[in-house]
């Protein structure tokens, strides 16, 4: 996106009042999305995001600029004015750059924004024919197919030879929502299976009618589902998507960013058991073609897979350059961002908690009184304290060993520290689920994921009284 | 930029009328930790979204690249959304209103005080906090950034309107420690004077506030009746909100549907949207190009009106709230500077006749805990217990549920502590009854 001459001139630029590492990122962002609302197209967007971030570290200290004018004099003016924050001499001039190779982890047959709007109407509009047929009483159906290519170039420097790293990001998701309505009882149901992955994968190895159908069936459950109980009780928690209460009630904490600074509850942590020795994690940017995947970070690093607990004790963080400075820890490919606008920090990719011994179906079958959730909304987490919170959007009371009756407005609430230590069953049955995480960065694609795991004595709120 | 260029070609390649938005800013932001600068980013933003009428269908389509293929870009993007678009009810571009009240709070002195004074200011908030007292462990940092936003709007019309703001954003945030209990507090700041900023008050409310929070513990599940403090009522009243799109209501996916010109909220409640509120969020033009006003959207609980852009609004057969917003790749509804009316009555007279009740000063999660459709909410909380009308003991790790409606129709009153805010603006209100999870 711009040349070497102007490259090696901006980071040298950057660095002329001292500073120990500069980088600029460029990206050009295409991104297309087509979507319905009950049949008919209403949205056929493709929007062009496109700027450059220039960064320089200086120690610990780091400043941080960027902009959509990638002419020479524009590029060199970000680059002078962020160098303006430090004052002390030159210690870096960049005279020559290295190519560097890049690894395909996501291999594409062919580009998702390449494929046909009118292909994608075709499919998507199969998909709300599946979903609005399930019953009359779904008003509202929404579906859309979105997908971006993002092509990314880095150029960084720490010593007299820069380094240039040329990338892509490709992904597509589809996006299903149904509201239900009976008289003045409004539900909804959601389902967004996303991967960078090419249009054949969407079309015939996705089973998308059955996605499809589930939507329509949950959000009509959903109509005659009780209010959900309050009080603290055992809790059942399905794989993938159900991973997002480690995402939440750890992942985040175990993000250097938060730990490098003493601001997070893990941040003393390394060695030390944090959760029941059933439990091991890994965070892992390589797994080809999934949600969270990329062939390098935001700063060029290739990316890992790294565990972050073995048998409960804490092994590692997810670590980027400037927070691994302030730890002393190397980076391990996780610095990530949503686009040219953001600083890039350690965040998670495709993070689970690894597959254990039980049958889920025992770790149910186990269970005289509890809650079963199926399905989560999101969540989030204050990293320093650890107190997450998770909304469910599909539950269900667990009696006698049996999944019994459908509940809403189920929240799960508590301290990652403690709630790690109460997990006290692991399925077998590791999966995947897709979400986008939003932190510092921005908003990033990730996948959560874990077996079927039980957890004694959770907090859950709700508005249906005692759970009798 | 040539505009005028951009609608010849727009009109050489069949697009009938069309308008072209041209937006940019620059921002400045910094982050101190541990009385370094931590972190310190200069944003510049550009982008132009571009709407036109093509073979009788709308088209949107924008771009953050601006260059000589900009213009390309766009056309192309109106005609290909334009194309394969199965809307029936679109709405022509606006020509423009007859009169506009063009008005500009541009602070220059806040554009012209040097960087350098901004910077103490910070260093005198975060010295602040960590001298309040031993208990506080730790400052999460404290950060400024000021952006300076220019806007304009041109249609194949003629139209042409400009606008110009900027304001700063100061926010803090401590982490108090009492043996292994660890609690947080933050708070922020905007406006276009920072000489106006009560520091001592900024700091001393964000440290008590954590601190206050110390030996929290979960109350019994049950009804109690329920003070919400000022942005907890105002994050619930956003989704209240968001259900009086007309878009929504006439989707019927909305709980506000049917419910235009009848009873919302008690009579406590009254609302208005004032875009024209003089300072740095006055907006005299929506996302079409029509001028705005301030409005009663409640009036002591009756529900006067919906929020419509011009597509909704011509569904509904009226005239548009001057609502529309661009997001997403359409022009949806938005409102700006939501105000509800506060009472004369101090916090104190308010709760002294509850026996026991709670006081939630902080909730969590309602992103993804409140169903948007029902307004059925449950989200994390915390506060206090209220105790034969005063604030008693800190409750942590506890649930808030209910429902924005029923809360609405439940507002027994509002205290004084109101507080201008980017959004919804209010003060603390008292709920008859609410959902609290806590222990069995």
């Amino acid at each position: 996106m711009i040349s070497k001459k102007l490259a090696i001139d901006v980071l040298n630029t950057a660095l002329a009042t001292g500073g120990d590492y500069a980088e600029i990122y460029l990206e050009e962002d295409v991104s297309e999305s087509v979507g319905l609302e009950n049949g008919k197209v209403e949205r056929v967007s493709r929007n062009l995001s496109y700027g450059c971030g220039i960064r320089i570290l200086q120690g610990t200290n780091s400043v941080y600029g960027y902009t959509s004018d990638l002419t020479r004099k524009s590029l060199i003016t970000l680059a002078d004015q962020l160098g303006h924050r430090f004052s002390t001499k030159r210690i870096i001039t960049v005279k020559d750059v290295k190519n560097e190779r890049v690894k395909i982890i996501n291999k594409m047959h062919d580009h998702l924004t390449d494929v046909p709007i009118d292909e994608k109407i075709k499919y998507i509009k199969g998909v709300d024919e599946i979903t609005r047929g399930v019953d009359e009483r779904i008003v509202r159906c929404g579906v859309a197919f979105v997908d971006n290519y993002k092509k990314i170039e880095i150029w960084n420097a720490e010593g007299d030879t820069a380094h240039h790293y040329k990338s892509s990001e490709e992904r597509g998701r589809l996006a299903i929502s149904a509201i239900a309505k009976d008289g003045d009882n409004i539900q909804s149901a959601f389902s967004g299976p996303g991967r960078c992955a090419s249009w054949e994968w969407f079309t015939n190895v996705l089973d998308w009618r059955k996605e499809a159908r589930h939507v329509g069936e949950i959000a009509i459950q959903m109509l005659s589902a009780k209010e959900c109980p309050q009080g603290k009780f055992t809790v059942v928690i399905t794989n993938g998507w159900g991973g997002v209460v480690f995402h939440e009630a750890c992942g985040h904490s175990l993000e250097a960013s938060a730990t490098s600074k003493h601001l997070s509850v893990f941040s003393d942590s390394l060695g030390k058991q944090i959760a029941s020795p059933i439990v091991s994690a890994y965070d892992d940017g390589t797994i080809p073609n999934e949600w969270g995947s990329n062939n390098i970070d935001s700063e060029g690093h290739k990316t890992q897979k790294n565990q972050l607990i073995k048998n409960g004790v804490c092994t590692n963080f997810m670590i980027d350059k400037l927070n691994g400075r302030r730890l002393g820890l190397p980076a391990n490919g996780t610095s990530r961002r949503q686009n040219f606008k953001y600083e890039p920090t350690s965040r998670m990719s495709n993070t689970y908690i690894e597959k254990g011994k039980d049958d889920p179906a025992d770790i149910i079958k186990d269970t005289k009184l509890g809650i079963y959730v199926a399905n989560f909304g999101g969540g989030s987490v204050e990293p320093t304290t650890g107190n997450f919170n998770f909304s469910a959007s599909e539950a269900y009371i667990i009696r006698d060993g049996k999944i019994c009756e459908m509940v809403k407005g189920c929240t799960l609430i508590g301290s990652g520290k403690e709630v790690l230590m109460n997990i006290d069953r692991v399925g077998n049955d590791v999966a995947l689920g897709q979400g986008n995480c939003g932190a510092a960065s921005g908003l990033i694609p990730v996948n959560v994921g874990q077996p079927t795991i039980r957890i004694q004595n959770l907090t859950v709120g709700g508005r249906g009284g005692k759970l009798e | 930029m040539n505009i005028k260029k951009f609608f010849e070609k727009a009109a050489a390649a069949g697009i009938t009328s069309c308008q072209l938005r041209v937006s940019s800013s620059t921002s400045t932001s910094i982050s101190l930790f541990h009385h370094e600068i931590d972190s310190y980013s200069i944003e510049n933003d550009q982008s132009l979204v571009a709407t036109g009428v093509y073979q009788g269908k709308v088209g949107i389509c924008n771009t953050q690249k601006i260059d000589n293929s900009s213009f390309d870009f766009l056309i192309q993007g109106i005609i290909n959304n334009a194309s394969k678009s199965e809307k029936t009810d679109s709405v022509d571009i606006f020509p423009g209103s007859p009169k506009y009240k063009k008005k500009s709070f541009f602070a220059k002195e806040l554009a012209e005080t040097p960087i350098t004074e901004k910077i103490d200011l910070i260093k005198e908030i975060e010295n602040g906090l960590f001298a309040y007292s031993d208990e506080i462990s730790d400052v999460q940092g404290v950060s400024y950034s000021e952006s300076s936003s220019t806007g304009a709007l041109y249609n194949s019309y003629g139209l042409k309107l400009k606008a110009k703001d900027n304001y700063f954003f100061i926010s803090a945030g401590v982490v108090a420690k009492r043996g292994d209990e660890v609690k947080t507090a933050g708070d922020y700041e905007f406006g276009t004077d920072i000489k106006a900023i009560d520091k001592k008050a900024f700091v001393n409310g964000i440290c008590e506030r954590a601190i206050k929070q110390f030996g929290g513990v979960q109350c019994p599940a049950g009804k109690y009746p329920t003070l919400l403090d000022r942005d907890v009522f105002g994050s619930l009243l956003s989704y209240f909100l968001a259900a009086n799109s007309a878009d929504e209501v006439q989707r019927k996916s909305s709980f506000l549907t049917g419910l235009e010109g009848k009873r919302v909220a008690s009579n406590k409640v009254t609302i208005d949207e004032k875009p024209l509120l003089k300072g740095p969020l006055y907006t005299y033009y929506d996302a079409e190009g029509v001028a705005r006003s301030n409005k009663r959207v409640v009036n002591h609980g009756i529900l006067l009106t919906h929020f419509y852009n011009r597509e909704t609004a011509k569904k509904a057969g009226r005239e548009t709230t001057a609502n529309g917003s661009y997001g997403a790749g359409k022009i949806g509804i938005g409102t700006t500077n939501i105000i509800v009316k506060p009472s004369k009555l101090p916090l104190e007279s308010l709760i002294k006749d509850i026996k026991e009740g709670v006081y939630i000063t902080e909730v969590a999660g309602l992103g993804t805990g409140m169903n948007v459709n029902s307004g059925d909410f449950s989200c994390q909380a915390q506060g206090y217990m209220i105790r034969d009308g005063k604030i008693a003991e800190p409750l942590d790790l506890i649930t808030l549920a209910g429902n924005v409606l029923k809360m609405l129709r439940n507002v027994k009153g509002f205290d004084d502590r109101f507080r201008l805010q980017i959004g919804v603006s209010c003060s603390d209100a008292l709920i008859k009854e609410m959902s609290i999870g806590g222990k069995n």
